[in-house]
């Protein structure tokens, strides 16, 4: 996509600026339509929700846009919303755990395999990685129902049936079950990009292989650690699906709570306000996320690119490579 | 090279990437089928004069011109050059075929001329019978002849090289110097390539730009820039030498810092100080008190001895410098560390470099 | 690094390892394995195994509603997904090429729709449609809910991700392939046509995979955009289970997840063409 360069012959600052002129247009150009199409149907969105989170809520279940107020953010002090929201938090937390402990040692395992076994296994992860999420919550419902055949299994071995689904603990499974590849994932990566001769150094420097997994192993994949942690812990805290589907009453997340307050409540404002926070939650997950990954391997991937023509003027370390 | 027209002329030309100058001020002639090297650390701004020649780059100031021509804003379309890039930069995608084509195919060659002109190039390399195949189907040096295949194949009036053999190993290397060299008399055009690479530079071109920092500092054959450099970075930058800090005594002679007087041309008037750079290879060891009569001599001691196979380099304390001496082709060590030498050379193994 | 490490790990903490990883695998399959397998039971009972049947795909594929959710899932998965490779291609090329003004800001926003959870993102455009619709319908026309509002969202996330993709290849683009184009005669336009499109197309085509797996997988975003008449599949699948559990609920699911599994199939052999595995993952 080079610019159309037919300045006159002589070289000068005037031609260059020209050039960078043009060029600007044309990448103004290609990014245009879908700079407009997220304008309009994400950020003007996300600005209407900030504003109905200060708008009234009529008697009616109306939204009035008029007497703006912060009610709903002063209602998400009530012991109720707290609840839900520290609920959220714990259960996410806790998946995220979890995520981490029964991950990681499996994504060693993985990385660890010979180049040909590792390549099957990954497809094996990928698959569910993939596999429509909805289906997959519905198998853990299906399989855990207490007249499904996990019951059906245990009554006929002699245990009785058991109730498992709508407590919390179904949730945590299904949410385990359903972001589990997320912390595998970015683990593999960490742990197959990992120079095991530095494991091998701390042994040699009379490590065991506990220490020098501590010592070693473990620091220099933190930063997959953390990529797998956000990225297990911001759907689960916003979860809507899972909880849904296999928790009970006393399972009420944040993301079914504003669900509700668009459906059978029909308080948008207070549904407005939550899920402000919900964004502002996450987005500070994800900062944070991207300070602590800077510097480590992946988290700090080189973002300077090869030269060329016009981006030297932005990047003048990089444009001279002789 | 003014009496003909100039291959590439540069004037004046100067390339600002923001606040930092990475081509300063340059002017340079290069003549019709001249084979030109542009030598220089990295980062000394070669590469980018090389970019500014092919179109790739612009220069903020000065003038360019190629047989004549301004070019200066041109695009590298509209250019009578063609490159071949540092990692050579073959299309993946494309066979060797295809590769080679490309730019014929751009200029809307097609049918019977494409074809020889194909077969031509392909054949000038030694590529016949690999058209079929990907880039990542070669080896390094295969893929190298497809770069200069796809370069040539344009009949380019100007061939510019990028670091053309930084990418192989020594070997294959050697063997490509020659090759590139036979290649350049056989085609008959201009070849600018830029190295980093000293003995490189100096095997294979008639004529050599040194850079650095973004100013050329001296253009000259082979000879006079390793006899004769115009200053202390380029005296320093191609091959080993001593450099001995002096002041000028008088025209032909010069006192060093050490308080020894020696007899070497200068250029710079009385008092001037000025850097005396000696080769390894142009000094030669004798035991204390045999010194010459014609040329000139430092008196010192063996400090260190390196045997490197072809060659002995001795290390020579001489008062307060340290003098490298390289001794070739002798048989067993002479000197030993601690015995007492004179460190000798002809009149003009000593080249002046002003400051 | 491609033979088996065995820095230091001991015996008996290398077999643990091995049978954890099976443990977690069979964790990960067997749930599926126990859908898919009573998706052909005979009987109507789900706990009972009454004899192998295609009784209930039968019955799913004779359900209007569900034919009818098939269909719509279908066309918004299109529609949005051949937009947003094209919108989402150009976006990443424009952010990786170019400096223009408003290029930090849009920088910023592409990634947002991918950050923040499903359900504020479909609250957000739920609120949008209902106060876009008050203000059209002020100049004459009734617009409602449906498989164009559907579309509309689906693309509102989907050009992020076919963005995230493209970028991600575009990263790895060695511009001097660019450069030797231009050096060998083409021109701006004929260098991106025959140097740099056939170089991203498989990034291009790896966007484009996932935006379909994302708009076949979306349940709630659909959920709330989505009108009478314009169910989608997920969506249907959703209410149904609120219900109860069914056999044919079970054959459907046997069939998205076909569907899912032919996809992660086609775009894992999209990439292996070049990126390695780590490639693979970091793109998502």
């Amino acid at each position: 996509m080079g610019p159309a360069r037919r300045s006159p012959p002589t070289a000068g600052a005037a031609g260059e600026e020209a050039a960078a002129v043009a060029r600007r247009r044309q990448g103004m150009l290609l990014a245009s339509p879908g700079a407009l199409y997220l304008l309009i149907f994400f950020v003007v969105p996300l600005g209407l929700i900030t504003v109905y989170s200060f708008a009234t809520r009529t008697s009616t279940g109306r939204t009035a846009l008029s007497g703006w107020n912060v009610e709903s953010y002063r209602a998400i002090g009530d012991d109720i919303i707290v609840g839900i929201i520290g609920r959220s938090a714990w259960l996410a937390t806790l998946t995220t755990v979890l995520c981490v402990v029964v991950g990681y040692p499996f994504a060693y395992y993985i990385a660890t395999r010979p180049r040909h076994v590792r390549a099957v296994l990954l497809v094996l992860v990928m698959i569910p990685f993939w596999t429509n999420a909805l289906v997959r919550v519905f198998a853990i419902r299906f399989l855990l129902g207490s007249n499904g055949p996990a019951s059906a299994l245990s009554e006929s071995l002699g245990f009785g049936t058991f109730r498992i689904l709508f407590t919390p603990t179904a949730v945590t499974i299904g949410m385990v079950y359903s972001f589990l590849t997320f912390m595998v994932l970015p683990l593999y990566v960490a742990l197959e990009r990992m120079d095991w001769s530095l494991t091998e150094a701390a042994r040699d420097l009379y490590a065991s292989g506990a220490k020098a997994f501590w010592k070693v192993t473990l620091p220099l994949t933190r930063s997959g650690i953390v990529a797998g942690c956000v990225l297990v812990f911001v759907p689960s805290f916003g979860s809507y699906v899972v909880p849904d589907i296999l928790g009970g009453a006393k399972t009420l997340l944040i993301g079914s709570y504003i669900a509700r307050q668009f459906r059978d409540a029909r308080n948008w404002p207070l549904g407005a306000a939550l899920s402000v926070l919900l964004i502002v939650a996450m987005l500070v997950a994800v900062a944070l996320n991207q300070r602590s990954g800077s510097g480590a391997e992946d988290g700090g991937r080189p973002r300077g690119r090869r030269r060329g023509p016009g981006r030297g003027v932005a990047e003048p370390a990089t444009a001279e490579a002789s | 090279m003014t009496e003909a027209v100039a291959a590439v002329e540069i004037e004046g030309v100067t390339k600002r990437f923001g606040e930092v100058v990475a081509v300063d001020d340059i002017d340079l002639a290069i003549g019709d089928g001249e084979f030109f090297a542009l030598l220089g650390p990295s980062g000394c701004g070669k590469t980018t004069t090389l970019r500014m020649i092919a179109g790739l780059d612009l220069p903020t100031e000065g003038r360019l011109r190629i047989f004549g021509e301004e070019v200066g804003m041109a695009p590298p379309d509209r250019r009578p050059v063609n490159t071949v890039f540092q990692a050579y930069a073959l299309f993946p995608h494309m066979t060797v075929r295809q590769n080679i084509e490309f730019g014929l195919r751009m200029r809307g060659i097609k049918g019977p001329e494409l074809g020889r002109r194909v077969a031509e190039a392909t054949g000038m390399v030694r590529l016949a019978g690999m058209e079929e195949r990907r880039p990542d189907q070669l080896s390094g040096g295969q893929q190298q002849r497809v770069a200069l295949a796809r370069a040539l194949v344009n009949q380019p009036k100007v061939l510019l090289l990028d670091e053309p053999l930084g990418a192989l190993d020594l070997k294959l290397r050697q063997e490509m110097q020659q090759e590139l060299k036979a290649l350049q008399r056989e085609v008959g055009i201009t070849f600018v390539f830029v190295t980093h690479d000293q003995e490189e530079a100096l095997a294979m071109s008639e004529r050599i730009g040194v850079m650095s920092e973004g100013r050329l500092l001296q253009v000259g054959t082979p000879r006079e820039i390793y006899d004769r450099p115009a200053s202390r970075f380029v005296a320093d930058f191609i091959g080993r030498t001593n450099i001995l800090e002096a002041s000028v005594e008088s025209a032909g002679t010069v006192r060093l810092d050490s308080g020894a007087l020696i007899d070497a041309e200068a250029s710079t008037p009385e008092g001037s100080r000025v850097a005396v750079s000696l080769r390894p290879e142009r000094v030669r060891l004798q035991p204390r008190g045999t010194a010459a009569a014609e040329g000139a001599s430092l008196d010192g001691e063996v400090r260190d001895i390196t045997y490197l196979g072809h060659a002995v380099v001795y290390e020579v304390a001489a008062g307060p410098v340290s003098v490298e001496v390289r001794v070739e082709g002798e048989v067993g060590e002479p000197f030993a560390a601690g015995d007492e030498v004179t460190v000798a050379w002809d009149r003009g193994a000593a080249a002046v470099v002003a400051d | 690094m491609s033979g088996v490490v065995e820095v230091g790990l001991g015996r008996r903490t290398r077999r643990g390892l091995a049978v954890w990883a099976w443990v977690v695998f069979a964790f990960l399959y067997v749930p599926i394995f126990v859908l898919v397998v009573f998706s052909f039971n005979a009987s109507s009972r789900v706990n009972i195994w009454g004899g192998f049947s295609f009784q209930w795909y039968g019955e799913a594929l004779r359900n209007d509603v569900i034919t009818s959710a098939i269909r719509v899932s279908l066309i918004v998965a299109l529609v949005s997904t051949v937009v947003s490779m094209v919108l989402g291609t150009a976006v990443a090329l424009a952010l990786d090429r170019y400096r223009f003004r408003g290029r930090r800001a849009l920088d910023g926003t592409v990634y947002l729709p991918i950050v923040i959870p499903d359900i504020t993102m479909a609250v957000m455009l739920l609120v949008f449609f209902a106060e876009a619709f008050k203000f059209i319908d002020s100049f004459g026309p009734r617009l409602t809910l449906g498989i164009s509002t559907v579309a509309l969202s689906h693309i509102a996330f989907n050009i992020s991700f076919v963005c995230v993709v493209v970028r991600a290849r575009l990263d790895q683009f060695d511009r001097t392939l660019e450069e030797a184009a231009r050096d060998l005669y083409a021109t701006g336009w004929q260098t991106f046509r025959r140097v740099t499109l056939p170089l991203i197309m498989p990034g291009v085509a790896a966007g484009g995979l996932l935006a379909l797996t994302l708009s076949l997988d979306d349940v709630v975003i659909s959920a709330f955009v989505s009108g009478p008449g314009s169910t989608t599949l997920p969506v249907y699948v959703f209410s149904s289970i609120r219900r109860g559990v069914t056999p044919e609920l079970n054959a459907i699911s046997t069939l998205m997840l076909a569907a899912s599994i032919a996809l992660v199939l086609g775009s894992l052999a999209l990439q292996r063409r070049r990126a390695s595995a780590s490639q693979q993952t970091q793109v998502l």
